[in-house]
């Protein structure tokens, strides 16, 4: 996660209006850095990157509402939502691969306990009786019918995640076009 | 989501460092009002309740950072950020677990083993995260972080905050 880049300048003993001013000016820019490089959907860590910019400002408007009654919030907000929502497949995607790899290492452990208690034990009855009690067992062991689900979810997350970018650009646009940056540097004084 | 807590008798031209102690006062004691509920863990709202005002305390220290000293103010808020950290883990946990159990009726019959051998390995990580958060409660106790907390915002903002008196209802 970026940091936050650090305000000069801040004078604890001064009114709230002047320090804040200079604290959003700082996290508006941050935004914005991300501005080009959100323009590519693969960029999984810029659009995370945004989504913190976006919290910041969110919290920050929040904060200093006595002073400017928190302007553009709605606005703020439901990016930093869009994208979460993308974070979140961004993230829920390679959970899921994992808990794959995770399903099959749990199916070799238990298969390999069965073998080994298998070639231990030296039982009289019936080959056939046998073959069919270890073929049981082996099926047990595995567990091939937890991947259908999984695999399922991976594609409803990529499908969705495909969804949430064209709306998160389209949002994006759209707040561009409406000239958000100024009116909000303009609501808290800073232009 | 709950609701933040209104600050009390916060003015528009109140000082920089007035206006620090009563928001950082105010977003402490909103988190810790959570507490015993999220201990209990009957509900999962109030966990998620009291990893929002965590974050909401967080942001609020980072936005005053100059009002303190810089090297206690590190250590104050990478507690917080513990806090928030903890709750979040679980957090993450509950709205996973959340999400697939609703979405498993949806699915083909193929398709629930896999979600219901996800939800059950989340349940059992969701255990374990219990145990991590009564861990921290229980250190923050023993190092009687919240008195030292308070007494630390009150030196560097001249806000008591028995003086401020916060809580859900504004200012009473």
């Amino acid at each position: 996660m970026a940091k936050p880049r650090p305000v000069t300048g801040i004078d604890p003993a001064r009114r709230v209006r002047p320090n804040a001013r200079k604290i959003l000016a700082a996290r508006i820019d941050e935004v914005y850095e991300y501005d080009g490089l959100v323009a590519n959907p693969a960029n999984i860590t810029d659009l995370h990157n945004m989504r913190i910019a976006f919290k910041r400002l969110r919290y920050l408007l929040e904060i200093f509402e006595a002073a400017f009654g928190a302007p553009f919030l709605d606005q703020v907000k439901s990016m930093q939502d869009l994208l979460g929502d993308i974070h979140d497949c961004d993230v829920q995607v390679p959970m899921l691969e994992a808990h794959l790899a995770w399903l099959e290492r749990q199916e070799a452990t238990s298969v390999e306990r069965m073998l080994t208690g298998a070639r231990r034990t030296h039982s009289p009855e019936d080959q056939s009786v046998a073959l069919e009690r270890f073929r049981s067992r082996l099926e047990a062991a595995r567990r091939t019918d937890e991947r259908p689900g999984i695999h399922t979810l991976i594609a409803m997350r990529r499908a969705q995640r495909i969804a949430l970018y064209t709306q998160f650009t389209n949002a994006w646009r759209r707040l561009k076009h409406e000239r958000f940056r100024q009116r909000l540097e303009h609501a808290v004084g800073i232009r | 989501m709950a609701r933040a807590w209104e600050v009390n008798d916060l003015a528009p031209n109140a000082r920089f460092r007035d206006a620090a102690g009563r928001i950082v006062l105010t977003r402490w004691r909103e988190m810790m009002s959570y507490r015993e509920g999220t201990l209990a863990g009957e509900d999962i709202e109030e966990l998620h309740a009291m990893r929002v005002s965590s974050r909401r305390l967080r942001a609020a220290m980072d936005a005053f950072v100059d009002v303190f000293p810089a090297r206690s103010f590190r250590r104050y808020l990478r507690e917080v950020k513990r806090i928030t950290d903890t709750l979040g883990d679980a957090r993450d946990l509950d709205v996973a677990i959340d999400h697939l159990t609703v979405l498993l009726p949806d699915l083909e019959p193929i398709d629930r083993p896999g979600l219901e051998g996800l939800i059950d390995r989340y349940e059992q990580q969701r255990r374990a995260e219990d145990a991590q958060i009564h861990a921290l409660f229980v250190r923050l106790d023993q190092e009687a972080f919240g008195a030292r907390f308070e007494a630390w915002v009150a030196t560097h903002t001249g806000i008591d905050v028995d003086q401020l008196q916060p809580g859900p209802s504004g200012s009473d």
